[in-house]
């Protein structure tokens, strides 16, 4: 994955240059929680300095500081060495410091080119310039090794591509000092090679980089700097070179960490009588076919590059998007009707890959999100006793931490998020676990902690699906992969064959056509 | 401009047609009547006025045909009166416009072809479009009002409930105030109640909640004065001595022919100026004799006396 | 640790937002009083509030359908349709007794008010078209069928008997409470365990905050949504039942408007109009104020009639206004 570009490494600047942006002893509180604290950094012309740390460690924090979303308390911003007041992102993006959001920010209804001219459309005399922006949004994206059509409503776009786009606007205008947050969490190989080389570039028109990433193997393939964080401190900023993955992660983490997934447990017979099985599944326009069995107590991994239709197959099985099945046999019965209804009642749980547009409420409460599917009630009325009391067993059994008892979801982290959703799926009781990425954008520690959970729930005998974009995940915590590709399942790996390698050349068809 | 006594016109208009039906087999002739629909007791006696004269007029004279052709909207309007002039051309157009600026331009198009033009009511903006105008006298249907105040109160304090905010509104409270000028009657109080019954209600319930005492409510609407009774009625007020409302429903002329002490009387402003409008269209195409200029039906105060003249206990309104 | 410890461990934080629309209620009670202290008059409160009933009872049925991110212009001319409706079949059942033709009367309001919301409700989920066209449409429809129904007149309940009957229902009260105030209290009481303490209201909740994140819940939300119309279309009937017995009569511009101020109740009551929450007693308390805001200009000697429409928006304005400076963060 993206070997290629290691070599491509510029040096370093010369360390004794001004800084371009430098946050000067940073401290930002809410209340009585102080976020940040003493937090230094800086970053010089054509430097990509990474920022790590666990979620909640205050890297969003010290982003939106730098970028003016917020305003320290304490210390100050310095650009070119001089102190700056920036009151609001726009007044940052006049002094040509830009944020990449991870969130996607994009208008759906809207164009590819519209998105990215939003608010600064070119124009002819009183009409606007479309045909300029379009040639210029066309030529922007394929810098950036996206191929949508900028006449493409966004809407339609996936997520992989969205973030390209959004990134793209970030980068429309020649910018000082641009700062990624988790750029590549949606993003397949494929991608984040060409986002690497638009990086490279930018470096070497003197950009000054800050980027903010989960995963440490591209950081030490790309990063020239590393500052490290850890609740709210700063834990050290020294050079990329010589760091290892490792290393990294128990700067963050402030432990060992030694193995990230938990030893897999012997694969269930193949004899065993499935807990699923599917018979040529067609989803329109999406899967054209695609077959395959799950036995009970296996973690079955399916891999592929965006697009491939692995989630798409899985929503058309429960009834979530229109599909055609032959044959849909659970636990030896066969499911006539597709519907998440019956999906539910047949003991299949869906944990999608979109936790906040489809996976969780953001403005209610948790215990509410946690019952959703099946609200506990006595006499039609909901029974807050138990309700309360199944909150505290997730709590506790998923270890969900929520900084108040009555955080709403949107409050929690991306990792806690999960982990909510993961205690809403087995409140339901299903025997098959369906989890659709389910450590995207998520820090370290609790990758290690989510791949536990899900390997206890198939020691305990449930059949779990793990649809990821990581390939580390599936081979370390799959039995056995299935790869997509175009609609169809092209390739099942298992023991010593699932290799990044392997996967890869399924995936994209590539090294096959080459053999 | 010519003014006439609207009640002889349509009389002789009547005369004309039903008198000498052999007159007009002679001749085929086609009148379109557009009028707002019936979206309330008003319009609704306009609608149910002009059907019934128009199946009169054409039982009378096998060679007429009345098209009747409610709207909407001003704009539904517009387009209708477009479609009516699309095909066949009608000889004559009866129309009592939604809105009188909206509308004048449509009418005019209508005269451009033409046809002969009776507005009904409401006037257009430019009154060289029309032939014939027949109307309600507004300032005097307040002046009615206002002069059996002055002569049954003397002296006392009256609260007003004023319709939707227009001309016609306007006007009416123009002469009801200019009627009562230098009387002992005084207006303590004056809202809009829209036309409505459910307005009525509660204009009068916070008018009884903000005075102590009031000797007399016109309401300027039978709708109205409808829920001003009621409001009465639950206040248990005694204080006010009557109500009157205006237009001519058909269960208040009801009243005022019973002896109601709340509603002696009515004033009138019939819905059937409509027919009046039509006949006399009729008799401008039939007799060949020119009919135009401007009509205004008199107001009339209905009282015990001659309520039966004005009461029809089929009409809806 | 225990339910009784968990349940004291979580205190319940009242959201100074939901305090506001009585807040707004009780400026504009002192501002009443000091205008004119007739307002505070027993006998102008229990007019003030027995008029209210109707958006108010409206405005309940209101609050499940924003919540769940729907909307329903068509209740102002549906209450029409089925009080015209329900006088007409009670005045032909008169003659098997007043009894039958009051049940008569009562059952049709009800049970069209629901049918009506029914239609629209299964317009919108099966059809799958916007709430807005679809009781846009069904406003123009029932609205029609009322006019038709009175020929453009006005329809009464006959005999007179049958009017002193009903009468009781808008004027009565019982222990110095107006009938229709002691309905709209029972109701919202109900109103507000269905939509906080039913796995019901949950969903309606749930539809209106992220219907996708209901629809990966296996949630049903058909029939849910098709529910919190059936249920507008029911209070809808209720509040006719309290509006016919006023005036003993419904013309074709009864009920005009009441869509947009019950949907003003329920937005003042602090119920967001993009759905994801509901608030009952907010809204109670919104119908509440657009009815005293009217009673006070009309006491007040202040404004011109001709301005009152102004003032009356700018109100409102001020209220939201007020509402979401309160708002948490």
């Amino acid at each position: 994955m993206a070997s290629g570009l290691i070599g491509n490494r510029t040096p370093a600047p010369a360390a004794q240059a001004t800084p371009t942006l430098a946050a000067d002893a940073l401290g930002k509180s809410y209340g009585q929680v102080q976020v940040l604290s003493d937090v230094s950094l800086s970053v010089r012309a054509g430097e990509l300095c990474a920022v790590l740390g666990e979620n909640g460690a205050g890297k969003s924090t010290l982003m939106k500081l730098l970028s003016g979303h917020l305003q320290p308390d304490q210390g100050s911003v310095l650009l070119d060495g001089q102190p700056v007041r920036l009151a609001n992102p726009m007044q940052a993006e006049q002094l040509g410091i830009v944020l990449v959001h991870q969130e996607q920010l994009l208008a759906g209804e809207l164009t590819v080119a519209e998105n990215l001219f939003l608010g600064r459309e070119l124009r002819r005399g009183p009409f606007l310039d479309r045909a300029r922006m379009h040639a210029l949004a066309a030529e922007l994206l394929a810098s950036l090794g996206c191929r949508v059509a900028p006449d493409m409503p966004v809407g339609r776009l996936s997520i992989a591509e969205r973030q390209m786009v959004q990134i793209a606007r970030a980068l429309l205008v020649p910018r000082r000092v641009v700062i990624l947050d988790e750029p590549t969490a949606v993003l397949t190989p494929h991608e984040v090679d060409a986002l690497f080389a638009a990086l490279l570039s930018l470096k070497a028109a003197g950009v000054a980089l800050l980027y903010i990433s989960h995963r440490l193997a591209e950081v030490a393939m790309i990063a020239d700097s590393v500052t490290v964080l850890r609740d709210g401190r700063l834990v050290t900023s020294r050079p990329a070179a010589g760091l290892g993955e490792l290393e990294m992660a128990r700067l963050m983490v402030g432990r060992d960490m030694s193995t990230l997934f938990p030893p897999k447990a012997a694969p269930p017979p193949a004899s065993a009588s499935p807990a699923l099985q599917v018979t040529r599944a067609r989803v329109p326009g999406q899967v054209r076919e695609a077959s395959f069995s799950l036995r009970p107590a296996e973690i079955l991994g399916f891999g592929g590059l965006v697009g491939a239709g692995r989630t798409e197959l899985f929503e058309g099985l429960i009834g979530l998007r229109p599909a055609q099945v032959e044959q849909l046999v659970v636990h030896g019965r066969t499911l006539a009707h597709l519907s998440p209804r019956s999906a539910l009642r047949a003991g299949i749980g869906y944990l999608t890959e979109d936790r906040k547009g489809r996976g969780l409420l953001l403005r209610q409460p948790l215990a509410t999100n946690l019952t959703l599917v099946a609200p506990f009630q006595r006499f039609g009325l909901l029974d807050a006793a138990r309700e309360l009391a199944a909150m505290e067993q997730a709590r506790t059994g998923f270890d969900i931490r929520a900084g108040r008892r009555d955080a709403l979801a949107g409050q929690l982290s991306g990792g806690n998020q999960q982990k909510l959703m993961l205690a809403k799926t087995m409140l339901t009781g299903p025997r098959i676990l369906v989890i659709d990425e389910p450590t995207r954008g998520i820090d370290i520690g609790t990758k290690a902690q989510i791949y536990r959970f899900i390997a206890a729930l198939a020691a305990a005998g449930n059949a779990v699906v793990v649809i990821s974009s990581e390939m580390q995940e599936l081979i370390g915590l799959c039995h056995r992969v299935l790869v997509m590709r175009h609609g169809r399942v092209v390739a099942e790996l298992e023991g010593d064959d699932m290799t990044e390698d392997a996967i890869v050349v399924h995936a994209t068809g590539v090294g096959e056509r080459a053999a | 401009m010519r003014h006439g006594v609207i009640g002889a016109a349509a009389a002789l208009a009547a005369g004309i047609l039903l008198g000498a039906p052999a007159r007009a087999q002679s001749g085929h002739y086609t009148i379109a009547v557009s009028l707002p629909t019936a979206d309330h007791g008003w319009t609704g006696g306009l609608l149910y006025d002009a059907k019934q004269e128009a199946a009169l007029l054409e039982h009378a004279y096998p060679g007429l045909t009345v098209i009747v052709k409610p709207s909407a909207s001003a704009a539904d309007q517009a387009s209708a009166l477009e479609d009516l002039t699309a095909g066949t051309k009608p000889d004559a157009l009866v129309v009592l416009p939604y809105d009188s600026s909206q509308l004048t331009g449509a009418v005019r198009r209508v005269k451009a072809k033409g046809v002969f033009i009776t507005v009904v009511d409401r006037g257009l903006t430019d009154p060289a479009i029309q032939d014939l105008y027949v109307a309600g006298d507004n300032p005097e249907f307040g002046r009615v009002a206002g002069k059996y105040f002055v002569q049954k109160l003397g002296h006392g304090d009256v609260v007003v409930m004023r319709g939707i905010p227009t001309v016609v509104d306007s006007q009416r409270v123009a002469g009801f105030q200019q009627a009562i000028a230098g009387s002992g009657v005084k207006i303590l109080d004056m809202q809009f109640a829209n036309w409505s019954r459910d307005e009525g209600f509660k204009v009068m319930q916070d008018f009884l909640a903000k005075h102590a005492h009031i000797d007399a409510v016109w309401a300027a609407d039978d709708d109205v004065a409808q829920g001003a009774l009621r409001a009465i009625a639950q206040a248990k007020r005694s204080d006010i001595r009557f109500v009157v409302g205006g237009a001519g429903m058909r269960e208040v002329i009801k009243g005022v022919m019973d002896g109601n002490a709340m509603m002696p009387v009515d004033v009138s402003y019939p819905p059937s100026m409509m027919k009046t409008a039509i006949d006399l269209t009729v008799a401008h195409l039939v007799s060949k004799a020119a009919v135009r200029g401007t009509f205004l039906l008199s107001t009339v105060l209905i009282t015990k006396d001659n309520a039966s003249e004005y009461y029809d206990p089929n009409s809806p309104f | 640790m225990s339910n009784a410890a968990a349940r004291a461990a979580r205190p319940r934080r009242i959201d100074p937002a939901s305090l506001a629309p009585f807040a707004a209620l009780a400026v504009l009670v002192l501002v009443g009083t000091l205008l004119n202290a007739r307002f505070l008059a027993p006998d102008n409160i229990a007019n003030v509030v027995t008029r209210a009933s109707f958006i108010a009872v409206i405005g309940i049925g209101a609050t499940f359908v924003i919540a769940a991110g729907g909307l329903d212009l068509s209740v102002g001319s549906m209450s029409a349709f089925i009080g015209g409706s329900a006088i007409l079949l009670s005045n032909a059942s008169a003659g098997h007794g007043l009894g039958t033709a009051l049940a008569v009367g009562g059952l049709v309001a009800i049970g069209g008010g629901a049918l009506c919301g029914l239609a629209n409700g299964l317009v919108i989920t099966v059809g799958r078209l916007e709430a807005f066209i679809v009781t846009l449409g069904s406003m123009g429809i029932f609205r029609a069928l009322t006019t038709y129904l009175a020929q453009g007149g006005s329809l009464s309940l006959t005999p007179d008997a049958l009017q002193d009957l009903v009468r009781p229902v808008y004027f009565g009260s019982v222990l110095g409470m107006p009938v229709p105030v002691l309905v709209f209290a029972l109701l919202g009481g109900v109103a507000w365990v269905v939509l906080n303490r039913t796995p019901f209201g949950r969903h309606v909740v749930a539809i209106g905050a992220n219907e996708e994140v209901a629809r990966y819940s296996s949630v049903a939300i058909g029939r849910v949504r098709t529910l919190t119309y059936v249920i507008q279309g029911g209070c809808v009937g209720i509040a006719t039942i309290l509006y016919v017995p006023r005036l003993s009569s419904v013309t074709p511009t009864s009920g005009l408007l009441w869509e947009l101020q019950a949907i003003t109740a329920v937005v003042i009551g602090g119920t967001s109009l993009r759905g994801g929450n509901g608030r009952i007693w907010g809204t109670i308390a919104g119908a509440l104020v657009l009815e005293s805001v009217a009673n006070i200009m009309v006491l007040s000697n202040l404004v011109s009639e001709y301005l009152i429409g102004a003032v009356q928006g700018a109100i409102i304005i001020v209220a939201m206004l007020v509402q979401r400076s309160l708002r948490r963060n």
